[in-house]
């Protein structure tokens, strides 16, 4: 899931600041999921920020709404006719649902509650841990299922370094060392003669290092007479 | 202000504090009318939402009993 966490209430009065009628948007999937952006958490949010105003003396007017996912045009479709009620609205969604939001409704100023955080799942309730970086090129069968790329904090494709200690990372003791829980699992495994492949250079042009990427599936895509985005 | 009453906002389990409160009234054991008492499955269900709801619709303070 796309892992997120709400913003302070002090940076997201700063953004409201000047504004009077504002739409909470929520989004039912990865933000909900992760306990940041969901319609529990924009009930929350209205709440604080219309007592927060309000002691401030400047009270603001705050509705809510939580769409089932806010990075589909056919989900946030049904708020256009309710945007232009407000002066402005605090998505907290990811980062793609503000900026679908954006380019669907041009004309409304959307800011962002959340910050974006990583890619990644609950080890345990309450805990979340990046587990993927997107890059465009997985390799995680050379590495037994477990990704070098988002979980070494140096990114190596031949580890581990000599900063491994007893499991851990030198760089934050949080952080186990990726290489040493691959070098476990293919040992579990009964496949440690793989790890002598050495991985040459990756390619990353397939990651962000090659601009801002885009799948077209001809396949899936509608005639261009039919498309409506 | 010495008449002033706190409104409070009671969140009551269906299965102790509830039943305890129904039956002080069995009894004729009064309490203020200032509290306002919300019968819940189980406290468990009481969110932090439905506090801070309570404190911005007038409350002055939110009791839980469960």
């Amino acid at each position: 899931m796309i892992v997120g966490e709400q913003k302070p209430l002090a940076e997201i009065k700063q953004m409201l600041a000047g504004f009077h009628k504002v739409l909470l948007v929520g989004c039912g999937t990865c933000v909900t999921v992760c306990m940041a952006g969901g319609e529990k958490e924009v009930g929350i949010l209205a709440s604080a920020l219309r007592m927060s105003t309000r002691l401030d003396g400047n009270a603001i007017e705050c509705d809510e709404v939580t769409v089932q996912r806010q990075c589909e045009w056919e989900y946030i479709d049904p708020l256009g006719s309710r945007l232009a009620n407000y002066d402005v609205v605090l998505s907290l969604a990811c980062g793609i649902g503000v900026q679908t939001l954006v380019q669907r409704f041009p004309n409304v100023w959307v800011v962002p509650g959340l910050n974006t955080t990583f890619l990644g799942m609950p080890p345990e309730q309450g805990v979340w841990e990046e587990r993927c970086q997107a890059c465009g090129d997985c390799i995680l069968d050379k590495t037994g299922g477990i990704c070098p790329i988002a979980r070494c904090s140096k990114q190596l494709l031949n580890g581990p370094c000599g900063g491994s200690q007893k499991g851990v990372c030198e760089v934050n003791p949080q952080t186990p060392c990726a290489w040493q829980l691959i070098y476990d699992r293919m040992s579990a495994m009964g496949r440690l003669e793989q790890l002598l492949e050495i991985q040459p250079p990756k390619n990353w042009s397939a990651a962000r290092h090659g601009g801002p990427r885009r799948i077209i599936r001809d396949d899936l895509r509608l005639p261009e007479d039919y498309r409506t985005a | 202000m010495t008449d002033w009453q706190p409104q409070i906002i009671a969140f009551c389990c269906r299965h102790c504090a509830y039943a305890a409160a129904d039956l002080a009234g069995g009894l004729r054991l009064t309490y203020p009318p200032t509290v306002k008492i919300v019968e819940v499955p189980c406290t468990g269900r009481v969110d932090m939402s439905h506090i801070l709801r309570s404190f911005e619709d007038g409350a002055d303070g939110v009791l839980v009993a469960g």
